[in-house]
């Protein structure tokens, strides 16, 4: 720059400001000689101007882990070891937890908000797995509550924009029958009620898909669906000493938590046994109730692709009045077609007519609305 | 049913949220005291206004600002009046319901609608489809039933138009 001064070296006046990283310098274009360098420290002034960078807007928190996260992180690898989980598990749940803590909303949340991430991460890495983990076993395992558990799920899987697959039903029928304690005779459990494992196993299997595919499972847990398969698939095996025993019963001998939807699932299931019980002609003419339909559950299980697709033709199935003395013609009862032409009773009729009042406040709203599109709603 | 049929659907409304001010402070006491129907909440303070005429639940702060729930219409929402002029009325959220006639097969309704479907039934029932664009949630039960949250009328309608024909798809066969 003119006017600054002279090169020593060549005399030129073509000086120029250049910074060398962060040091300002002095250098000649000619000769490239660096005739004046800025200083290295600040003077005392200059640090007065100084602003401080809080550590939240520094770097510094994504270098180092912090102890927080170490915690978390450690609690991570215990959960996967007392959990058993192969240990490739563990580096992903360990890499999501790491993953997770990037984002400032988890590194400012309290702290039982991170306990609970931890949980999260491994069902994750579970789940991706196909390995059968459900959300109660590890809220109980971190005595956390389970709509806390929920929230925080909901919350990192938005944010990590993962695609978590559902829960694996076989999968989670192996591990679940395996915990039942009925495998082995001791104090508690009578010879007879020992049951073999793999015939157990492959009955609670047929049972659950058979659930599955007549809409027991859809939309609800699936756990106390397990539970009642296990219950009649163990009962079925050998009906003569075990119809005595009570789902309750069974649960409090193979050392099992009785899940409270377990009876209803239970007596879902049975109803559907005796409408495909229906469809066979020995079976018709015994007139099943729900006790004797278990002796005859390997048969069912057995037939039960075509028995299923009979018994639920058309969405209904067949009334019992077949084996009745005179044999009536009673018309199957329309559950999904709706014609329009059923008759109303007087007492529904009340529901679908309006009452003058209503029918005025159904006028005003419609002008209303009328008025209220014609302008445009503030954003 | 074909899938491209116009298929007239009732959708229910069954609560609509919209918030307003008053253009003035409002004395919260003065009311707790003198209203009929009031729950006063001082530790947040507010006052919780419960009507049965127009069966709604009012909530009022001193600042003047009031928000409504529990209205059937966005007619009967405001219908609520003190007798000072109330500026800024705005629909928050209109929850509305609605029925098909078949019922869902969620899994696979959810395999075939990933990133926009999120199905836990561990913890609730029900599909969780949220719609980006119009700012919708629906709720899709496996009976066929489905719920829809919306910012005002005409996106909950546009949203249950837009979830039919992949609601369609999952249909359970009738047989």
């Amino acid at each position: 720059m003119p006017g600054r001064g002279r090169c020593p070296d060549c005399g030129s006046t073509e000086l120029v400001e250049d910074s060398h990283y962060s040091q300002s310098q002095l250098v000649c274009s000619d000769c490239g000689c660096v005739v004046t360098e800025g200083v290295l420290t600040t003077t005392f002034s200059d640090e007065g101007n100084l602003r401080e960078v809080t550590y939240s807007r520094s770097t510094g928190e994504n270098e180092q882990i912090s102890r927080s996260q170490q915690r978390g992180l450690r609690r991570v690898r215990d959960l996967c070891r007392v959990l058993q989980l192969p240990p490739t598990f563990e580096d992903t749940a360990v890499a999501y937890y790491q993953q997770a803590y990037r984002h400032s909303g988890i590194r400012a949340a309290r702290l039982q908000k991170k306990e609970v991430l931890v949980g999260c991460c491994v069902l994750i890495t579970c789940r991706q797995h196909n390995w059968p983990l459900t959300m109660g076993a590890i809220c109980t395992l971190l005595y956390a509550d389970l709509d806390v558990f929920s929230s925080i799920y909901m919350q990192i899987v938005k944010l990590l924009g993962l695609d978590v697959p559902s829960l694996c039903l076989a999968e989670l029928v192996k591990t679940y029958c395996s915990s039942f304690k009925l495998f082995q005779a001791s104090p508690s459990v009578p010879a007879k009620y020992v049951e073999d494992k793999e015939k157990m196993l492959s009955r609670t299997l047929q049972l659950v898909e058979l659930a599955n595919e007549t809409w027991l499972v859809t939309g609800r847990h699936p756990l106390p669906v397990i539970t009642a398969a296990t219950f009649l698939a163990w009962q079925s095996l050998q009906p003569a000493d075990r119809l005595s025993c009570s789902l309750a019963r069974f649960c409090k001998l193979a050392n099992v938590d009785l899940p409270y939807p377990a009876s209803s699932r239970l007596q879902e299931l049975l109803a559907v046994l005796l409408r495909m019980a229906e469809q066979l002609a020995w079976l018709r003419v015994l007139r099943l109730d729900k006790r004797s339909v278990v002796k005859h559950i390997g048969d069912l299980l057995q037939h039960r692709h075509s028995l299923v697709r009979l018994a639920f033709r058309d969405g209904t199935a067949e009334v019992e009045t077949r084996g009745k003395e005179p044999p009536r013609i009673c018309p199957a009862p329309p559950v999904s077609t709706v014609t329009g032409d059923e008759n109303i009773s007087d007492s529904e009729i009340e529901q679908y007519l309006r009452t003058p009042q209503e029918v005025r406040d159904f006028q005003r709203a419609q002008a209303a609305r009328q008025a209220a599109t014609s302008v445009p709603n503030p954003p | 049913m074909d899938a491209d049929s116009d298929v007239a659907l009732d959708i229910l409304i069954t609560n609509v949220v919209c918030v307003f001010r008053t253009r003035c402070h409002l004395n919260l006491r003065k009311i707790a005291l003198e209203g009929a129907n009031v729950i006063y909440k001082r530790d947040v303070g507010k006052v919780l206004m419960k009507l049965r005429k127009p069966r709604i639940t009012a909530t009022i702060w001193s600042s003047g600002k009031i928000i409504c729930t529990g209205a059937t219409s966005l007619l009967c929402s405001s219908k609520l009046g003190f007798q000072v002029i109330f500026t800024d009325f705005k629909v928050v959220n209109v929850l509305a319901v609605c029925n098909m006639p078949f019922e869902i097969r969620l899994p696979e309704f959810t395999k075939n609608n990933r990133p926009h479907a999120s199905y836990e039934p561990e913890l609730h029932p029900a599909v969780c489809y949220r719609i980006k664009s119009l700012r919708a949630t629906l709720q899709i039960f496996s009976t066929g039933s489905i719920t829809v949250t919306g910012p005002n009328v005409k996106a909950v309608a546009t949203a249950v138009e837009q979830i039919y024909p992949f609601v369609f798809e999952s249909r359970k066969e009738i047989l």
